[in-house]
Order: structure tokens, then C-alpha cells, then sequence
């Protein structure tokens, strides 16, 4: 019965879902097409260093992708959970027991992400194809290696999309559940919710492992040369899932801080003030990708312009090894930098979209559409500078020990242009999609709006 | 200006179409400042077309709309908040309160959107007497409904507006809180000269009014003046006949 109600949320539902179907089918996409290299590599006749390339190719960008398919899964459904949070309060007082609840949210998510690995079997296919060509062509692989695609895609496909949004359901239904009636209409009214404990001692934790790599960089890669990767090349991106984790946390704290210049931007200001700290929960899911966007970029695209540039100075061509690992630093890139996108996008519109009934409600009260408009303006701005500045903090813990692992000196002698465009991409994606998607809400009369 | 001698709202042969629905069919009406009105109907007979179209929260197809003797002009939604927002309050069957403001932010709110001076004294004392005095700091979560309509009253007077619309304000409330919300429109009616216009379907709510207008087909189908809820339950009952006598 449960699965029955649960399908039936999905096909009502489907905006709120969206986000997470597109999370697992992008999540599903990217790791078979890396596990595929692994069925590719195994294969009769492959020669033994395109095996190695084509396992550690696998194996390192696979790994990172699993990393970014579980987070963004995770929160993208929990989303999509939590913007139910009246439905769920609906359904308990109705007597469904929190036993039923976890079926249905459950089944959801099952459904989600059986859906998710089908529908990204075929892209997967013909990405991987994609990824072998690009390894021939640039000698890192030898020529004649054929394609596969096989049981290690298939397996790992599934267990990731499929179990990791299974897994991350039944977190987040946990947690919903466990809370009485009472609380889960509460939470219907500010979805403000508290931080889990949980989280942030996970948060912290990052940031720990992340500042032990950034020392170990420093300390004992110095003199190491492009080995000096190894460590640094991560350090960023724990460091910004950790600060990602902590991201209500940061936001509450921000918003206090930007009190004042919000309070110059009168009625509207105002309410972005309130929305910030009394929707924290919510709008830190769009925190978490610029965070992510700016620290993995910054952090890697200088890292690989630092090492670059060293080699010229030694006077060293670049290795088939190195050339891997900057095949392998592109590659991690652009796919994070992609997913962190897509996932800021769906989170924007998702939330926003979520958000028409309280539009409506401040045009009903006398908002004008531009000052709806102005508001949610000014809070993807407050995303936009709070994610920056702790993405920069995480980019820096790469780029810092790196640089000075490789020259002796703090700071890289790179054209800041590459920082200024990463940003610009940021400010750029958070604010247009915040403000394209008020303004198709604003399009429904406030009357009807009100409703949803 | 044009002068309004006490005419707090005027509506002339508004029509309202929606494709091919009319909903409103050239309904002409005047409502004296200080006067506590309902308007009811059958389920689809225009009622809430007419508050919307008369609150400026929707434009007629034809047909204009006096507030105070200013006729409400503009197209664009701008326009109308900025009409709105001066001269006319709202009561919503769901209270539409903005959860992540206390009850005192939510009934300053207006004022601070409006670029109208934030008197807080006021709001205070507004909220004293729809009985909310020492509720200020709560979220509208942490109320019961009865509680949270009585704030959004409190919200709907707070800019000294014209007319306040009220679209079944009881409609999500139990009874006893429905006659503490009904017992306060009244009052404000009665003691501050408050022009209120009333949507219900429900008779005994109907006749804490001073009048009842009809609606049936879009249409002004009479009036009712010191409703009763006998009278009026009868009236709707025998709504459609009086049309059919009247073609
Ligand atoms: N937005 C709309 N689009 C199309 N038809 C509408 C819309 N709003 C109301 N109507 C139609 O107009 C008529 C009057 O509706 P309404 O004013 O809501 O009636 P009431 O409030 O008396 O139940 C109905 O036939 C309804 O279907
Ligand atoms: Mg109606």
C-alpha cells in the first residue's frame, strides 16, 4: 500500500523530485562510465601500461564521482523530503505510523534511483567510448584497446545510484520520522530545523583530514616535484565538503554578520535578512555547490598552472605519467565542476519554486513583483559571497602548500583571471537561476498561487 | 478628486471572463463607508471573482472600480499593489502569515513594504485588541488558527485601509474561534468606522453582517439588510428560483 502511495507522490510531486532523479541519473552516467574502463581494462589483449592507466583513471575519478554522486544524491533528496514535511505531518495525524512513512519515502527513493541507472546506462555507454577515444588520442592508451561495457559498470552503477539514494532515504526519513506531530507541522512553518550533530562532527572532520593533507603537502612533499599532487590535489576537495557539511552553520552565522548591509536594502532586505536565518536548512542546500564549484576549481585548475609552470622553469618535458595526471586534474575538474553546476541549479529551483506560496503571500501583503524579486535576488547574493569566500578559504589549502611544496614561495605567480572567471561563473549561475525561476513564479497570480 | 460622500467602494457593470466563462456579469454596487458586508452565493457564482476584481488582485474584463472615490487604474501587477497596498486589507481563509517573521513583524510587514513609517506602538496596540498582546515575539507555527486569523486582521488594519476583503475568513476555523473572529470584524465595523466586505458561504456568519448581497450566475441576485441565519438559508435555498421567476 505504501509503494502504491509512494508512486503516486512521485507522479504529483514531480517537481520536487526532479532534482534527485537528475542527481542519480547524472550520478549513475559518471560512474559507469568510469567503471566501464575498468571492464575495458580487463579485457584479453590490453597491454599492461594501458591497463594501469585505464585502472587508475577508474579507480581516482570514479572514486571523486562516488564521493559526489553520494552528496549530492543525499541532498537532493533530502530536499525533496523535507519540502513534504507538511504532507508527512498530514499523513501522521491521519495515523499512518512512522513505520509506513519510512516505506513510503523509502520506496520513493528506490524508485528514483532504479529509474536514475536505467535511464543513464545509455549516456554512460557512450561517455565511457568518449573517455577511451580521448585517452588514445592523447597517447595514453594504446590504439587498438576495445571498448566495453560490462559487468563493473553495470554493478557499480547500480549499487551507487540505486543503494546510495536507498541509504540516503532511509537517513533522512529517520529523522523526519522520529519527530512527533506536533514538531513536523512546526517544521512545516520555518523548515528552519537544527543542525545534526552528526553532520557537523563529519564537517569538522574533513576540515581536519584536509588540514593534515595540506601540512603533509608542505612538510613532506616539499622537493617531491608533481608528487606533490598526490596530496594536494584532494586537500581542496575535503576541505569544501567539509565546509559543504557545515554549511547551515556557516550561513546562520554569515547572515548574522550581513545583518547590516541587508538592513540598507529596506523592506526587502529586511525579509532576505529573516529568510537567511529562519530558512537556513533550506537554503544552505544551494550553499553547498558554490562552495564545492569554487574550492574543487580554484583549487586544481591553479595547482595543475603552478606544476606547469614549474616543469618549464626545470626545463623538463612532461612525462606520459604526468600527462595522465593532468589528463586525470582536467577530468575530475570539469565532471565536479559540472555536477556541482547541475546541482546548484536543481537546488535553486527547486527551492524556489518550492517557495511560491510565500511569494504570493508577500505580494498578497504588498510586495510589488520587484521586490519579491530583489528579495530572492539579495539572497542568492549572500550565497553567492558566502560560498566564494569559503570556497577560496578550501582553494587555498591546496594551492598554498602546493606552491610552496614546489617553489618555495606562498603564492603562485598565476594570472588571477582563472580565480575571477571561476567566480564569475558562480555569481553568475546562482543569481540568474534564482531570478529566472522568481520570475516564472510571479507569473501565477497571487491568489492562485497562495494555494499551493 | 472625485468626491465619494461616504462611499468606501463602487463597482460599475463589472464583467469578468475567463476564456469562455463569465463569471462576472456587469455587476454594479455601492457600499457605504462603515458597513459590514456579505456576499454569498452558490459554489462557482462569481463571489470570489467579485473580491478579487474589487481588491485589485485580478483586472475586470470591463467595467470599473471605485475605492474611496479613486478609480483603480494601471495594468501592470505594480501598479495594482502599489492602488492596493495604500487602501485595501486582506483576509484570507488560510491566514497566509509569513512563517520566519514573529506576529508582530508579520503585522508591521505591510507598513515596511509600503515605505510607510513603522509604528510599532501601534502595531502593539492592534494586536492588544484582537487579544494578541502577549503573543508579539511567537512564529504564526506556534499559534492556534483562531489566533493566526486574528493576526492577519490586525495585519489587514494596520495600513488604516479603505476596505478590507475577507475571503471566508472562518473557513478553516472551529466554531467557537469562527465567532471570536466574526465578533472582531464587528467590532471594528462598529468602533472604528472599519469598512469590511465578507465572502461566506455560511449563513450564521453571513449574519454577523449588516447586509448580505446575493450572487448567482455571475450576477447580483439581491440584498438582505439585518441578515438573520434563518432568512438568509432560506434566501439561498430559493436562489434559483428567484432567477427562474425573474427570466
Ligand atoms: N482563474 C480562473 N480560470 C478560469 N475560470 C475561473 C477562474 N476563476 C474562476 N473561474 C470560474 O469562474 C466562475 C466563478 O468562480 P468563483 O468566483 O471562484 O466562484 P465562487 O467563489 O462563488 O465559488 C466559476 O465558473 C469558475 O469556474
Ligand atoms: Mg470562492
Amino acid at each position: 500500500m505504501m509503494f502504491g502511495l509512494a508512486l503516486r507522490s512521485l507522479r504529483h510531486r514531480t517537481g520536487a523530485f526532479a532534482a534527485a532523479f537528475c542527481a542519480t541519473f547524472l550520478g549513475g552516467t559518471l560512474v559507469m562510465a568510469f567503471a566501464s574502463l575498468l571492464d575495458t581494462a580487463v579485457a584479453d589483449g590490453v597491454p599492461a601500461t594501458s591497463r594501469e592507466t585505464l585502472i587508475t583513471m577508474a579507480g581516482v575519478v570514479g572514486g571523486w564521482g562516488l564521493i559526489m554522486v553520494a552528496f549530492s544524491v543525499t541532498s537532493t533528496l533530502s530536499l525533496a523530503v523535507r519540502q513534504r514535511t507538511d504532507e508527512i505531518a498530514l499523513l501522521k495525524s491521519a495515523g499512518a505510523t512512522p513505520a509506513q512513512i519510512r516505506r513510503m519515502i523509502v520506496g520513493e527513493a528506490a524508485a528514483l534511483g532504479l529509474a536514475g541507472t536505467l535511464a543513464a546506462i545509455i549516456p554512460a555507454l557512450l561517455g565511457g567510448r568518449l573517455l577511451l577515444d580521448l585517452l588514445i588520442d592523447t597517447g595514453q592508451v594504446a590504439p587498438g584497446v576495445q571498448y566495453a561495457f560490462g559487468p563493473f559498470a553495470l554493478t557499480t552503477g547500480a549499487a551507487v545510484t540505486f543503494a546510495g539514494s536507498t541509504f540516503a532515504a532511509l537517513l533522512t526519513a529517520r529523522r523526519t520520522t522520529r519527530m512527533r506531530v506536533t514538531e513536523t507541522l512546526l517544521e512545516a512553518g520555518t523548515r528552519s530545523g537544527r543542525t545534526s550533530r552528526k553532520r557537523v562532527v563529519f564537517g569538522l572532520l574533513f576540515l581536519l583530514l584536509g588540514a593534515d593533507l595540506a601540512v603533509v603537502t608542505a612538510t613532506v612533499m616539499r622537493g617531491e616535484g608533481s608528487d606533490a599532487m598526490q596530496t594536494a590535489g584532494q586537500t581542496s576537495i575535503w576541505v569544501a565538503v567539509g565546509f559543504a557539511l557545515l554549511s547551515p552553520v556557516l550561513l546562520r552565522a554569515s547572515a548574522r554578520l550581513l545583518a547590516v548591509p541587508l538592513a540598507v536594502a529596506g523592506a526587502a532586505g529586511y525579509l532576505a535578512r529573516h529568510n537567511l536565518s529562519g530558512r537556513t536548512q533550506q537554503l544552505s542546500g544551494a550553499l553547498m555547490p558554490i562552495i564545492l564549484f569554487t574550492g574543487i576549481a580554484t583549487g586544481t585548475l591553479y595547482m595543475q598552472r603552478v606544476d606547469d609552470a614549474a616543469l618549464a622553469a626545470e626545463g623538463l618535458r612532461a612525462s606520459v605519467e604526468q600527462d595522465n595526471i593532468k589528463t586525470l586534474n582536467f577530468v575530475v575538474v570539469g565532471m565536479l565542476v559540472l555536477f556541482a553546476a547541475i546541482m546548484l541549479i536543481n537546488t535553486l529551483i527547486a527551492t524556489t519554486m518550492d517557495r511560491r506560496g510565500e511569494f504570493a503571500r508577500q505580494r498578497l501583503t504588498g510586495a510589488t513583483p520587484r521586490q519579491v524579486l530583489t528579495v530572492t535576488g539579495l539572497e542568492a547574493a549572500v550565497l553567492t559571497v558566502v560560498g566564494v569566500v569559503f570556497g577560496t578559504v578550501a582553494a587555498l589549502c591546496t594551492i598554498v602548500p602546493f606552491t610552496f611544496a614546489r617553489t618555495g614561495d606562498p603564492l603562485p605567480d598565476e594570472t588571477p583571471a582563472v580565480y575571477a572567471g571561476v567566480v564569475a561563473v558562480a555569481a553568475v549561475l546562482a543569481l540568474a537561476t534564482s531570478l529566472a525561476t522568481t520570475r516564472r513564479a510571479l507569473r501565477t497570480p497571487a491568489v492562485e498561487a497562495v494555494a499551493v | 478628486m472625485t468626491p465619494h460622500n461616504g462611499e468606501a467602494l463602487r463597482l460599475v457593470a463589472v464583467r469578468k471572463e475567463y476564456g469562455t466563462v463569465t463569471a462576472l456579469d456587469g455587476v454594479s454596487l455601492s457600499l457605504p463607508t462603515g458597513t459590514f458586508t456579505a456576499v454569498m452565493g452558490p459554489s462557482g457564482s462569481g463571489k470570489s471573482t467579485l473580491l478579487h476584481c474589487a481588491a485589485g488582485l485580478d483586472r475586470p474584463t470591463e467595467g470599473r472600480v471605485f475605492v474611496a472615490g479613486t478609480e483603480m487604474t494601471g495594468d501592470d501587477e505594480t501598479a495594482l499593489t502599489k492602488f492596493r497596498r495604500r487602501r485595501i486589507g486582506f483576509v484570507f481563509q488560510r491566514f497566509n502569515l509569513m512563517p520566519t517573521l514573529t506576529v508582530l513583524q508579520n503585522v508591521l510587514l505591510p507598513r515596511r513594504l509600503a515605505g510607510m513609517p513603522v509604528d510599532k506602538a501601534r502595531a502593539v496596540a492592534t494586536l492588544r485588541r484582537v487579544g494578541l498582546g502577549d503573543r508579539l515575539n511567537h512564529r504564526p507555527a506556534e499559534l492556534s488558527g483562531g489566533q493566526q486569523q486574528r493576526v492577519a486582521i490586525a495585519r489587514a488594519l494596520v495600513t488604516e485601509p479603505q476596505v478590507v476583503f475577507a475571503d471566508e475568513p472562518t473557513g478553516a476555523l472551529d466554531t467557537r474561534s469562527a465567532r471570536e473572529v466574526l465578533a472582531l470584524l464587528r467590532e471594528t465595523v462598529r468602533r472604528d468606522g472599519q469598512t469590511i466586505v465578507m465572502v461566506t458561504h455560511d449563513p450564521v456568519a453571513a449574519a454577523h453582517a449588516d447586509s448580505v448581497i446575493f450572487l448567482a450566475d455571475g450576477r447580483l441576485a439581491g440584498s438582505m439588510l439585518a441578515p438573520s441565519p434563518e432568512a438568509v438559508a432560506e434566501r439561498l435555498a430559493h436562489l434559483g428560483d428567484d432567477l427562474r421567476v425573474g427570466v
